[in-house]
């Protein structure tokens, strides 16, 4: 484990934005994100979660997939330099692991074709993510629920944890080895900085509260498709898609042409299942036509029908959409009161 | 890597008018398209945009593709102003295809309505080209009214096929018009089938009520639910299992589909919504 101190940390965060394409959170509340940065000056280093999840760089809101002219068909390059993420939290670095096996592997089932999303791989297969321990939790905040925590080491290239007056910086992955190993010039980790690591890392978990059990919620939606929960529930839904659009998983995405018949481009976007024309055919038949069915199909997929598929909820407890619902729409909530339900199986 | 939005570039070399709101365009694609009958494609409408429709021609045909569409939306108004020597573009095939070795030897019996009839042709004419392999092909088909049927030249000489039985119902005849078959939802013409339904197969394609009501019947004349295929056509846009707008349950309709045994899907919630 290396140690970077805070008064090293401009020339660290330079010398890294020559090598790569840094991306680090900028900017303060609503208007945070993960934006390509130059100095530590740039850097927001007191954010405790961005508004934006890396997502948006990953896969982006709207992309350009192609363009075409006449018969000429050109797609977009890979970008020069690979990228470098300084700061993600534990819960975002996972967020990027499981959407890589989405866009990055797409293998629902062993015997299914095996498909790869060249744009997410480009970007992503060569980015090195550090993920930064959080030293406190948000009110929002519940990685816990799902297997993460403030300290996790379990996603990420690099983890790090700021302490006072240092950065401590270990390898994860084996890019995380080849980065630490041509760092030059860095103090290693003393014991005492250890230390207060452990203690840091027992004051984060504290801020959190107790855990709802994730299986335990899997087990038993199955038994509530038919419960007038739903109903209760997505009464206040206005199906803004504030949420799915916030989710460092969430990854529906809608694909259209912009331009005209001989010339235009062929864009991927977002897209929210939260939207009534998400599923409605051309022929105006609607297989989830209500809200209830959709919000419905929104907790399903986070924690059921992705863990039936990949061992795992699709949740993250990053908190973000509980912090962006405009109607309080709260999905720790909604969880408490599907366990609680007593809906007949 | 090959990227898996690119399109295959394809003419229309021939367009048909199957019915006052079905055409069915005839395409060249620029290199030949090996498809399993009951996959989809993806055909671009360049500047308009992409959406899903399944071939119905035979899978035998490699070189040239025809795709039956209703007017009904966006992109097939478009469609439906489409000319001969328009470019338009193909990305596929995906999905599953009608299983043809489970139903060689054995009685087919093949039930569609409305737009559903499209990929049956499909799967009609590759059995056609290797009838031998089946003992018989019942195709029940169902249409609105007498003027919404479509491949009306096909039909006579289908009829006539000695290995085939070829039977049409309309659910309501106006005033005006002429029919001197069967009349009523497609599911009446069931009780012409001669084939035991403990030992073979039955496909299903159409729209949702008729797919569910047509399963229901199936299941009580004794049809095993291993047996019958169901086309789960859905609102499939990227064709490789992510997007999420065809997704029903934990299967994707473009990835674990559109075909599917019956007794696949039977547990999933809501599978005819």
């Amino acid at each position: 484990m290396i140690k970077i101190e805070k008064s090293n940390f401009g020339t660290f965060i330079q010398n890294l934005s020559a090598d790569y394409s840094l991306f680090a959170p900028v900017g303060e509340g609503q208007q945070s994100a993960f934006r390509e940065v130059k100095n530590a000056e740039q850097i927001n280093t007191h954010i405790q979660i961005t508004q934006n999840s890396p997502k948006t760089v990953f896969l982006p809101q709207t992309e350009v997939l192609f363009e075409f002219s006449g018969d000429d068909i050109q797609s977009e390059e890979k970008p020069a330099k690979p990228m470098f993420f300084w700061g993600v939290r534990s819960c975002d670095a996972k967020s990027l692991n499981l959407l890589d096996k989405v866009m990055g592997q797409s293998k629902q089932r062993p015997d299914d074709p095996a498909f790869q999303d060249p744009y997410w791989k480009a970007r992503f297969d060569d980015a090195i993510i550090l993920t930064l321990a959080c030293n406190e939790p948000a009110s929002t905040c519940f990685c816990n629920w799902t297997g993460g925590s403030p300290f996790s080491k379990d996603a990420g290239d690099l983890w790090a944890v700021e302490t006072e007056t240092a950065y401590l910086v270990e390898p994860l992955s084996e890019k995380g080895e080849a980065f630490v190993k041509g760092l030059s010039g860095y103090d290693t980790a003393s014991e005492k900085d250890k230390q207060s690591i452990a203690k840091l890392k027992k004051q984060a978990e504290s801020y959190l509260q107790p855990a709802v059990d994730a299986e335990t919620l899997k087990e038993k939606l199955p038994q509530t498709w038919e419960d007038p929960l739903w109903d209760e529930v997505s009464a206040k839904c206005v199906n803004c898609s504030a949420c799915a659009f916030i989710c460092p998983t969430c990854y529906c995405f809608d694909i259209q042409d912009e331009g005209k018949k001989d010339k235009g481009k062929r864009i991927r976007t977002w897209d929210c299942c939260m939207f009534p024309i998400f599923t409605k055919e051309a022929s105006g038949h609607n297989p989830r036509s209500l809200a209830r069915e959709r919000v419905r199909q929104r907790v399903m997929h986070k924690f059921r029908y992705f863990w039936e598929i990949y061992g795992e909820s699709l949740c993250t407890g990053c908190g973000r959409c509980v912090r962006v619902c405009p109607v309080n729409l709260d999905i720790r909530e909604v969880a408490k009161q599907l366990l609680e339900a007593d809906s007949a199986a | 890597m090959q990227n898996p939005f690119e399109v295959i570039p394809a003419e229309i070399y021939d367009v048909k008018q199957e019915s006052p709101l079905i055409r069915t365009l005839s395409l060249k694609p620029e290199k030949p398209i090996e498809f399993q009958t009951g996959q989809f494609m993806e055909l671009t409408i360049p500047g308009v945009g992409e959406a899903p429709f399944t071939p119905s021609t035979s899978h035998f045909v490699k070189d040239k593709m025809d795709i039956t569409i209703m007017k009904t939306g966006f992109m097939t108004e478009y469609v439906h102003q489409a000319k001969v020597g328009d470019k338009v573009g193909l990305r596929g095939p995906f999905g599953t295809n009608y299983p043809l070795d489970k139903f060689e030897g054995k009685d087919l019996l093949i039930l569609g309505g409305g737009c559903g009839l499209a990929p049956l042709r499909s799967l009609f004419l590759t059995l056609l080209d290797e009838v031998d392999r089946y003992r018989s092909i019942t195709f029940l088909a169902g249409s609105k009214s007498p003027k919404d049927c479509i491949y009306k030249d096909a039909a006579a000489g289908w009829k006539k096929h000695p290995t085939v039985k070829f039977h049409r119902a309309v659910d309501v005849v106006p005033e005006g018009e002429k029919w001197d078959e069967d009349v009523g939802v497609v599911t009446v013409l069931l009780k012409k089938s001669e084939i035991d339904p403990a030992n073979n197969p039955a496909v299903v394609c159409g729209p949702p009520v008729m797919m569910k009501f047509g399963t229901m019947d199936l299941l009580k004349m004794g049809y095993k639910e291993e047996n019958i295929y169901l086309s789960m056509e859905k609102k499939m846009y990227c064709g490789h299992g992510q997007c999420r707008h065809c997704v029903m349950g934990e299967y994707y309709a473009c990835k674990h589909g559109p075909v599917f045994p019956y007794a696949q899907i039977k547990d999933e919630e809501a599978i005819w919504e």
